[in-house]
């Protein structure tokens, strides 16, 4: 079958015999084709986010899995040969065996939304060394995300702003008064940027839902399994069948609700940690709401 | 069905028993859910007793409690907010409870199966089975009815649930009333509704129990049961959801949660980045690919539908999950960037099911292109809308001018249209978009709006979508 991306010839490399550096490279050009915003594309290192078209490469969500997948197709690993995630277990995960194609599992690349933070996958799934020097200039996901919140508060702060110069009248009456909420919706935000402490509890809250979340499903699969227990008694089959059923769809949705669990129990950790790199990034995003704050507040 | 001799023994017995126990029974379930759950009551709990039993004295008849369903300890949690232990000296009004036989009669081994059973003896439960379509399963529901209409006849309260079953949209709906209450209303005309919406400040989705120590607010009231001259169960079920409903927003209103949650997605099927796993005639894709996206429902789904079909059944699983993805958004319901198959779409019943929290959208495609999709999607808030009722989501998919950036065109796109959409508002100047906590939403009167306004861009189109409700 000819796919149209099979068109292009692209020699896959063991990735224990590269640099973090010239592996962020390739990451980056491989993902060429997808990137719409060409300028941030020309500049983008190892924490310009593929998706979004202010700072980020502009990639659509559609394309997502074309990354995960341009990188399995660049790169080779030892980490091949598949092995149960624990006894009886149907799932498997990779330990060191031949070297072979690299395979990036369901879930793993929940965090991945930059070259950097792509690379930092790699390492800590064992398909490259740990480069610690490396990772140090990798902003975390947390602040990726953080980051480019603010910069799309200060795109339509500003954008606001200059709408607002045009109008007259009492448009430009109620214009100015949504340009005052969003000027203050920016201050707050660039309040909560400058405290990691504040910030971190922001995002507590997207990790809380999720911690009830799977706190109720596995009430749940408690409730499923007495279920069972009661109708084992009573020999009626087909009932004992759809409640077994039940079972397997709860542990299914509880598998998926940990692995979220995990992703947003790590952004809500790393938001509270701030490196320099992480404080670079943040002075920018902060620098840019306040000139927008400013901008707006001498138009009202 | 008539009840036999022997059911209406049985039933006496049990209300003698019950009514002999209650004053334990009453407490035992105050202590549970006060201390072991550690809910709190809202604070303005007395006056909504006060207001329910001001109506409910002045009512000698019997009372039809009705209220909506997201946890499996609902009913005791409506009776420990409505039924104050000072009232128990009126045994003959705590409800006969109606509990669904397979959650809870067959629980755990013989022993606790049989404590279970003689807790729900004492709270007056009449087990219902909803599932089952065999003449067994119809002949049960039916005795279960005559039971629920004698206890009414005999001047006693029954506690069903309108929507017969927990929401899995964490909403309800009053477009789809269903039929049972008003039966029963008009079996026995001279109960009335006692209407209860009972929610935690953190439930939002349906589970088993609210999340320990939450507050729990209520809103309750007393309705006419059947109306002189009803005949129809559909319209009086009707009246009491629409009663409900207004219950539901009141409730909401105070919430901080977001009430409305809605999401679009626009996908240009010409774009050539879509066609890329595809072969040339479209008629077969990597599979590696598909599996990256598609659960192994949908994927079956995709492959009973042929070689032809493929490309564009495939893009519609995809616009379907990304407008999911933007309304679970709202619920702070975080999928992850990538995590297509925490979305399961099911397309030919326009639903879908975010997989960890088990929560229920429904999905609705519009403006169906040979070139584009467009799809909405509503967690809650308001009705996605069907080919006989409008809905509550409005939507424009729209052709991105060339040169114009996408990004600024869809937003200036959905200024416009809402504008446009509301007399009051008139002109777009008078709104403003903004993106705090990384989600679009409208300011208008220097305020932000509640309509969950969603954007969407792909290609040559763009699209939006906003809640009226």
């Amino acid at each position: 079958m000819a796919f149209m991306r099979k068109q292009a010839v692209i020699e896959a490399i063991d990735l224990n015999t590269i640099t973090p550096e010239d592996a962020e490279k390739r990451i980056i050009a491989g993902v060429k084709k997808y990137a719409s915003n060409e300028t941030n594309y020309a500049s983008a290192d190892a924490n310009t986010p593929y998706l979004g078209h202010i700072v980020g490469m502009g990639i659509e969500s559609s394309n997502l899995a074309d990354i995960t997948m341009s990188i399995e197709r660049q790169f080779l690993t030892k980490m091949t040969a598949k092995v149960p995630v624990s006894a009886n277990s149907n799932e498997f995960k990779f330990a060191p065996g031949e070297l072979g194609k690299l395979r990036i599992l369901d879930g793993q690349d929940a965090l991945a939304a930059t070259p950097g933070l792509s690379v930092k996958m790699l390492m800590d799934l064992g398909h490259m060394p740990r480069h610690e020097t490396y990772l140090e200039s990798v902003m975390s996901f947390a602040y990726v995300m953080a980051c480019g919140d603010g910069w799309k508060m200060a795109d339509a702060l500003k954008k606001m702003a200059a709408k607002t110069e045009k109008f007259a009248g009492t448009e430009r009456t109620d214009a100015v008064a949504n340009l005052r909420t969003l000027a203050a919706q920016a201050k707050e935000y660039d309040a909560t940027l400058a405290d990691a402490a504040k910030l971190a509890a922001s995002k507590a809250k997207s990790y809380a839902n999720d911690k009830a979340g799977y706190d109720a499903l596995n009430v749940e699969l408690s409730l499923t399994l007495d279920k069972i227990k009661g109708l084992s008694a009573g020999g009626d089959a087909a009932a004992l069948a759809k409640i077994r059923g039940e079972e397997a769809e709860i542990r299914t949705r509880l598998k998926m609700s940990s692995a979220k669990l995990r992703v947003s129990q790590e952004i809500s950790d790393a938001a509270g940690k701030r490196r320099a790199i992480e404080d670079k990034k943040v002075s920018s995003v902060r620098a840019a709401l306040q000139e927008a704050v400013s901008l707006a507040e001498k138009i009202s | 069905m008539a009840l036999t001799p022997e059911d209406l023994k049985a039933l006496r017995l049990q209300k003698r028993i019950s009514c002999a126990l209650s004053l334990p029974v009453s407490l035992m379930v105050a202590l549970l859910a006060r201390f072991y759950f550690r809910y709190r009551l809202d604070a303005d709990i007395e006056q909504v007793r006060a207001r329910v039993w001001e109506k409910l004295d002045r009512h000698e008849g019997p009372v039809i409690w009705a209220a909506n369903h997201l946890t499996l300890i609902d009913s005791f949690l409506v009776y420990w907010a409505i039924f104050p232990l000072r009232r128990l000296h009126q045994a003959h009004r705590i409800p006969w409870s109606t509990p669904e036989y397979t959650n809870y009669y067959k629980l755990g081994g013989p022993l606790r199966s049989a404590l279970i059973r003689l807790l729900l003896y004492l709270c007056r439960c009449i087990p219902f089975l909803r599932g089952g379509e065999d003449a067994a399963s119809e002949a049960w529901r039916q005795k279960a009815f005559d039971k629920c209409a004698w206890a009414l006849r005999e001047g006693g309260a029954v506690f069903v649930y309108p929507e017969a079953g927990r929401s899995r949209s964490g909403w309800l709906e009053p477009r789809r009333p269903k039929d049972f209450l008003g039966r029963l209303a008009l079996e026995v005309p001279s109960s009335k509704f006692l209407c209860v919406y009972l929610r935690s400040d953190g439930q939002i989705a349906t589970t088993s129990c609210p999340p320990t120590g939450d507050r729990i607010r209520v809103i309750a009231d007393v309705i006419d049961g059947a109306r002189p001259g009803e005949t129809n169960p559909r319209d009086v079920s009707q009246r009491l959801f629409d009663r409900l409903a207004l219950m539901q927003l009141e409730w909401w209103k105070t919430s901080d949660m977001a009430r409305n949650c809605g999401g679009n997605d626009v996908i240009d099927l010409a774009s050539p980045l879509l066609r890329e796993n595809f072969s040339e005639d479209l008629t077969q894709a990597d599979e590696d690919w598909l599996a990256r996206h598609l659960t192994h429902r949908e994927l079956e789904y995709l492959s009973e539908q042929g070689p032809d079909n493929l490309f564009r059944v495939f893009w519609r699983f995809f616009c379907a999950k990304e407008a999911c993805h933007k309304a679970l958004g709202r619920a702070i319901i975080v999928v992850a960037n990538g995590a297509f198959r925490e979305i399961e779409v099911d397309l030919f019943k326009r639903k879908a099911i975010h997989l960890p929290t088990g929560l229920q959208l429904d999905i609705r495609f519009t403006d169906d292109d040979p070139d584009a999709l467009h799809c909405l999607a509503v967690l809650r808030g308001g009705f996605i809308g069907d080919d006989e009722t409008e809905a509550d989501i409005l939507w424009k998919v729209a052709r991105v001018p060339p040169g114009v950036a996408p990004g600024a065109f869809v937003r200036e796109l959905a200024l416009d249209f809402i504008a446009s959409s509301n007399d009051e508002i008139g002109s777009s100047a008078r709104l403003a978009l903004t993106e705090a906590g990384g989600l679009p939403a409208v300011i208008w009167r220097s305020i932000p709006q509640d309509w969950s306004v969603s954007l969407s861009h792909s290609g040559r189109y763009a699209a939006c979508s906003f809640m009226i409700a």
